[in-house]
């Protein structure tokens, strides 16, 4: 049993502010991803959880214990660093034992946790390598071993794939899932790739500046951004954002061009968010808006298209067979059921 | 254009006279000749000792670089009057000591600056350093009073305290560029991995640190090994050390070059052996840094 509870959490250098009075409950067993843009003060965060920086105000609940007093070693956490603080003078089996060691866990117990943790991550055959003979993929599951050979309270993961190739990046994460969900231990994991996020959590904290701006499920976050930074942020490729207002009941664009049906009431300024999977595409004259297309490209599963729309430029995707060249005209439409509305000056989303 | 890059290249070789290959060959031999000059300077007294320590009193003034080597030299400095081995063993004990002390505290004194906030820590560190710039000339009479006034004067405490002094400054800021090279990360895992602070030190900064501390201490033996100044003036009898007793082959009947050579070499040869083991591991220190 083990919840995390961040209560008015702030940790000020100076005047600058890393962490803005948060809030947070991390449900016991939940994978929780904090994400945001570098600088947002991920690990910030994180490290205040870990107890290797003081907040300047609030509390941190593990369990039922408020921890801001105790060291970081008395918080029963392990965690998984950006450049996986691997101890380069031991060898890997006594890298993974240290924790145990340390902690005065039984000589005769230490042997088979370390192997059974070695085993979990796949590295039976390097243990008595050291870390500077292992690649970075190999080092990364060293700091995996090492955190999962104990069973603590909560794993903290700062970042853990960020330094690997994107092809491993990939593997290792599937790996990271299959292993979280064999473990069940509340881990807070943060990262600023957003499919990361979306394919790991449980549920995301979007945050931007100190400050908590969504918290939900992967399918919240994406289908119900709560603000402008959201919907920017989550999805590839970004939600197409389009100045405009709402007039009689539909959407017009700054170019006066009348569009979609939306359910909200008149503004003489609102942004229009829509993703390129909602967009559809089809032949001059059959859709709701001819435009031009200003970049064609094939990725294989999909085709991108983005269009000249007035002064903005607007990304669709298209079939994977569709076949279109740049200059080209093709009509688009817009679901009216996948838009969204936000206020440009406060960003926030405007709900029917 | 149908000439070839490499063959324009070998054609105004040949019309220069000189080609690349004949260039880099010159620079090379230029090179080596610097190279060589440099060594001869540098070793020639040390070539020049070595042989006049085998030499026999007759022998030494003459530049002869054939002649019946005698070992007679090694044992006369040892006899009386000489008794170089009451100073082998003050400058071994001298020496030694300092280190021992030095090391540890320097090392305690490193981390806390290279890992703490310290208040005035820029101060403090410019401080320690300026110390080193002061000339051993200006502070020598303060010493002396001092060390007269509280029985010091030619012992080997007082000479260890002097050294001590010496040597600190130095060790603390080459023992804090060591640790400033260990990852935070590194000592923070450990933490989280559940040490206390102690336990950090002793079992990840220390162990990642040992090429630079037994740098650092083979450095700082070799400083109070060689040390003159101080021990030439604080004493006289029973303190004195290696460097000091050289000056004991300067006789009446003139300078006794093949014992002064003798001595010296006896002097020399733990540097030779402690510059070979520096070599090893200053590099190894170097190079340690952070695995990612
Ligand atoms: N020790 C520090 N002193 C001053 N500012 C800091 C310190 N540590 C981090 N910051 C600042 O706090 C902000 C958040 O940092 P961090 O939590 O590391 O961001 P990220 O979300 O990329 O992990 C950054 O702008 C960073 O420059
Ligand atoms: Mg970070």
């Amino acid at each position: 049993m083990a919840e995390v509870t961040l209560k008015n959490l702030t940790k000020r250098w100076g005047d600058f502010i890393g962490v803005d009075n948060q809030s947070l409950e991390i449900h016991d067993k939940e994978f929780l991803v904090l994400l945001g843009p570098s600088g947002c003060g991920k690990t910030t965060t994180m490290r205040m959880i870990a107890g290797l920086e003081d907040p300047t105000d609030g509390e941190i609940r593990i369990g039922d214990r408020v921890v801001n007093d105790d060291l970081p070693r008395d918080r029963d956490v392990a965690m998984v660093f950006q450049n996986y603080g691997l101890y380069p003078h031991m060898t890997i089996f006594d890298n993974i034992a240290y924790p145990l060691r340390v902690r005065g866990t039984p000589k005769n117990e230490i042997e088979p946790r370390v192997r059974k943790a070695a085993e979990q991550v796949e590295l039976t055959e390097f243990l008595h390598r050291k870390p500077k003979a292992l690649s970075g993929g190999q080092r990364q599951r060293v700091a995996l071993a090492r955190a999962i050979v104990r069973t603590p309270k909560v794993f903290l993961m700062d970042e853990p794939l960020s330094n690997l190739d994107a092809k491993l990046r990939v593997t290792m994460r599937a790996e990271l899932k299959h292993l979280s969900r064999a473990l069940k231990i509340t881990t807070i994991y943060v990262t600023h790739d957003q499919i990361e996020a979306m394919t790991l959590a449980d549920r995301v904290a979007v945050m931007k500046n100190g400050i908590i701006q969504q918290l939900g499920t992967p399918d919240e976050i994406y289908n119900d951004p709560a603000n402008l930074f959201v919907a920017g942020f989550i999805g590839s490729p970004a939600m197409n954002l389009i100045n405009g207002s709402v007039q009689d009941g539909h959407f017009v664009t700054t170019g006066g061009t009348k569009l979609v049906r939306v359910a909200a009431p008149d503004s003489p300024s609102v942004v229009l968010g829509v993703r390129a999977d909602d967009m559809r595409v089809a032949e001059e004259g059959e859709g709701d808006l001819d435009v031009r297309i200003y970049a064609f490209e094939n990725t294989g599963e999909a085709t991108l298209l983005t269009v000249q729309w007035g002064k903005q430029r607007v990304i669709a995707k298209g079939d994977r067979h569709l076949r279109k060249d740049q200059d080209d005209i093709v009509s688009v439409s817009l679901d009216s059921d996948h838009l969204y509305l936000f206020d440009p000056e406060t960003g926030d989303r405007i709900k029917r | 254009m149908t000439t070839s890059p490499t063959s324009d290249q070998q054609n105004s070789g040949r019309r220069s006279g000189i080609t690349g290959k004949q260039k880099k060959r010159i620079s090379w031999a230029l090179q080596s000749f610097l190279i060589l000059i440099a060594i001869i300077i540098m070793l020639t007294p040390i070539v020049w000792i070595f042989m006049a320590a085998f030499k026999t009193h007759v022998d030494v003034y003459q530049l002869k670089l054939f002649f019946t080597p005698t070992l007679e030299n090694f044992g006369l400095v040892f006899d009386a009057p000489y008794y170089l081995g009451d100073k082998l063993l003050n400058s071994t004990i001298v020496a030694f000591v300092t280190v021992v002390f030095a090391i540890p505290i320097a090392t305690m004194a490193a981390y806390s600056f290279s890992r703490f906030e310290l208040r005035g820590e820029t101060a403090m560190l410019v401080i320690i350093l300026a110390t080193q710039f002061v000339p051993a000339v200006v502070i020598i009479l303060p010493f002396f009073v001092m060390f007269r006034d509280i029985g010091l004067l030619d012992t080997r405490l007082g000479l260890i305290l002097v050294n001590l002094a010496i040597v600190m400054p130095f060790a603390i800021w080459m023992i804090k560029g060591f640790i400033d090279g260990i990852p935070m990360e590194t000592e923070e895992a450990a933490m989280v991995d559940g040490s206390s602070r102690i336990q950090v030190i002793r079992n990840i900064v220390l162990p990642m640190a040992a090429p630079g501390l037994l740098t650092a201490g083979i450095f700082c033996f070799i400083i109070a090994w060689n040390e003159f100044l101080f021990a030439l003036i604080l004493t006289n009898k029973d303190a004195v050390t290696l460097p000091i007793g050289l000056a004991l082959f300067k006789a009446e009947e003139g300078d006794l070059w093949n014992l002064l050579s003798a001595a010296g070499i006896i002097i020399m040869l733990p540097m030779f052996v402690l510059a070979l083991i520096i070599r090893k591991y200053f590099v190894q220190g170097m190079t340690m840094g952070a695995v990612r």
